[in-house]
């Protein structure tokens, strides 16, 4: 008898050795995308910086719903029911379907442009409940003075974005928002895949002055054809994303999905070292990590003048095909 | 295991649409695809102004099999097979979807949500203020979300099931109910053999019609849940909504073999169920050996077409 409560014991504290100590993340996203692989690698990056050990003291169960809402809705629901003690969930629908169903355990969200527009939490900043995160809004009305300042003559801004997106509707009606009181006009460009993005560059494009991209998914995984299509029409594209402007932007002001990426890490590390996703705020990338892109070849190519004022501020600047970083 | 139950009875009501239409009638239809969302978009959008969620639901499915019927005038009146009616009919949905929800993704959230504001106006400023100048007359104020009231708890506890199987099992009995009236029996006498209800004296347009349209109910119907279970809804939501529905349905009649219950109705329930379970395991387990995320459509194809191909090989008789 008291030999099989010992064993009992020994197994007992075994299993629980084995399990205790580690923690486990379930990371969430909708579809297969480089910048939304960023921002996972980034979340590893601030853990591992932190001194957390992948595999040992954290393991991760990374999940990823093809692109399919069905997919992220049982993803949510598996880790709902799983013995995950920390939730990831990167993008708007993957977080839409987590923070539904999972309350008892904090959901930390990422890249998703308009929480409170999709109902994941009540208000920027500290709030009341299991669910923190970080916004990937751009400013988008900063965006729109610098068009203004580097094109003075500038009227028509053309937004080339997927309807489709809720992040890119998001920021177009900020945009239409800021643009009369800089006296702008923004004009739609819309296509829901590569071609309709290209064909929408070819017809819209004579009629602006300057081209404007968000944080599209869709433009960015065309933006080479975009950047070309532009080109031969000599109209500059100004970018939100700087990947985004390294495939064929004039201008990029915006971060790295990587930064994202770190700076929700961090949100987590706070939540691993104890602390409560209501003892945290949901936030935006700050603006110390927006970066300025210039690709000056592009410039001479397009024949316009930048300030030098606004060149010299550039973080990576693109010259005789080299880039350079400052 | 709970929560896969739930998932696989909700697509159930899409697949048992898909049956009707693929199976009972014998009308290829790509619809669902769109009446899908079409259904959960109805239901965020009159949700959210405030409708209870009964009257929303059976508006959203009411408005999806109107996308059905409008398939089936195209085709019927036009003389186009319904497969390309119903893309071009799903195509134009992607747009409809839009416009009734106003936005690509619209939430059904629990609580109520404060005024959306932008980066300026949050962050406060931007590093290229002093070049550019700082907030002038800009203020960006979209209107925070209110809280909507939904049946289901999001609890594993079994209310949401309890409550999904009740509509589950309503609406197959309703269904069989239906198909056992000398209409109903008409209709499946036209997807038999569409000269026999000529003989009758009946314009078989009539049950194209009435048989699409049925099927696109049950699909928005299944949307709609679906919507007010996850929380949101999607202009994405639908993708590939009939491929996984003709599987759930294959599924259940390999299973089932050449038994049949309730007139096959019972077919894609289960077929639904075993399909979500499998998706879930190959979520758990297809990493370790090897599987990509993006392969899971590639699997999905293969799949149908190897079990129609098997079933070829065994007896000459057609299928889809």
């Amino acid at each position: 008898m008291l030999r099989k409560t010992l064993t009992a014991v020994v197994i007992l504290l075994i299993v629980s050795v084995l399990s205790f100590g580690a923690v486990r993340i379930g990371i969430t996203q909708i579809v297969d995308h480089p910048a939304l692989n960023a921002v996972f690698d980034g979340i590893v990056k601030a853990i591992e910086d932190a001194g957390f050990k992948i595999g040992t003291d954290v393991l991760i169960d990374r999940q990823n719903a093809q692109g399919s809402v069905q997919n992220a809705a049982a993803i949510a629901r598996k880790f709902a029911s799983e013995k995950v003690d920390i939730v990831v969930a990167i993008t708007t629908p993957s977080a839409q379907a987590c923070v539904q169903v999972i309350t008892d355990r904090p959901v930390v969200f990422s890249a998703v442009t308009d929480p409170v527009g999709a109902g994941l939490i009540k208000q920027m900043g500290r709030n009341d409940s299991n669910v923190v995160g970080v916004s990937d809004m751009v400013p988008v009305s900063t965006h729109l003075k610098l068009i203004k300042t580097v094109f003075p003559n500038a009227k028509r801004v053309g937004v080339l974005y997927n309807p489709g997106e809720s992040n890119s509707v998001t920021l177009t009606n900020m945009a239409k928002a800021a643009a009369p009181s800089l006296g702008l006009t923004i004009v739609d460009m819309t296509g829901t895949n590569a071609s309709e993005m290209v064909a929408a560059v070819n017809s819209v494009g004579p009629d602006v002055d300057v081209i404007y991209i968000g944080t599209d998914n869709t433009a960015a995984a065309s933006m080479q054809a975009i950047g070309a299509a532009a080109l031969r029409l000599k109209k500059p594209i100004v970018a939100a994303d700087i990947n985004i402007a390294r495939q064929g932007g004039l201008i990029g002001f915006g971060f790295d999905y990587f930064q994202v990426g770190v700076e929700t890490g961090k949100l987590v590390v706070e939540i691993l070292k104890g602390k409560k996703p209501s003892e945290l705020e949901s936030h935006l990338i700050g603006p110390e990590s927006l970066l300025l892109f210039i690709n000056l070849d592009l410039m001479k190519e397009l024949n316009v003048s930048i300030p030098q004022e606004i060149i010299d501020r550039a973080n990576i600047i693109v010259q005789n095909g080299q880039e350079v970083k400052r | 295991m709970i929560a896969i139950l739930e998932q696989g009875l909700l697509l159930a009501l899409a697949a048992m649409g898909v049956y009707i239409s693929f199976r009972l009638v014998d009308l290829p239809d790509l619809t669902p695809d769109g009446s899908y969302i079409v259904g959960g978009a109805v239901v965020a959008a009159l949700l959210r102004s405030g409708h209870g969620w009964v009257s929303s639901v059976f508006l959203a499915a009411l408005a999806a099999s109107a996308a059905g019927f409008i398939t089936a005038l195209i085709s019927t009146r036009f003389k186009i097979h319904t497969l390309l009616a119903s893309i071009m009919v799903m195509t134009g949905l992607y747009s409809v979807a839009i416009r009734i929800m106003n936005s690509p993704n619209l939430p059904i959230p629990r609580f109520s949500t404060e005024k959306v504001l932008s980066y300026e106006q949050i962050v406060g400023k931007t590093p290229l203020d002093d070049i550019l100048g700082g907030l002038e007359n800009f203020q960006y104020e979209k209107e925070g979300v209110k809280a909507a009231i939904v049946p289901f708890n999001n609890k594993a506890d079994g209310h949401d099931l309890f409550l999904i199987v009740l509509f589950v099992v309503a609406i197959g009995f309703l269904l069989w109910l239906f198909l056992r009236t000398e209409l109903g029996t008409m209709l499946r006498g036209y997807g038999r053999n569409r000269f026999a209800v000529k003989v009758l004296g009946v314009n078989p347009n009539f049950f194209a019609l009435m048989g699409l349209t049925v099927a696109n109910f049950l699909v928005g119907l299944s949307g709609a849940l679906f919507s007010m279970y996850s929380g949101f809804a999607d202009v994405n939501m639908g993708a590939g909504m009939v491929v996984v529905c003709l599987a759930s349905v294959i599924l259940g009649e390999i299973i089932f073999g050449s038994r049949e219950f309730a007139y096959g109705l019972f077919f894609p329930v289960v077929g639904a169920v075993v399909y979500q379970i499998l998706l879930s395991l190959a979520m758990k387990y297809g990493y370790r050996i090897g599987f990509r995320p993006s392969d899971m459509k590639l699997l999905t194809a293969m799949f149908v077409v190897s079990v129609i191909a098997a079933r070829r090989f065994k007896k000459s008789e057609v299928t889809v």
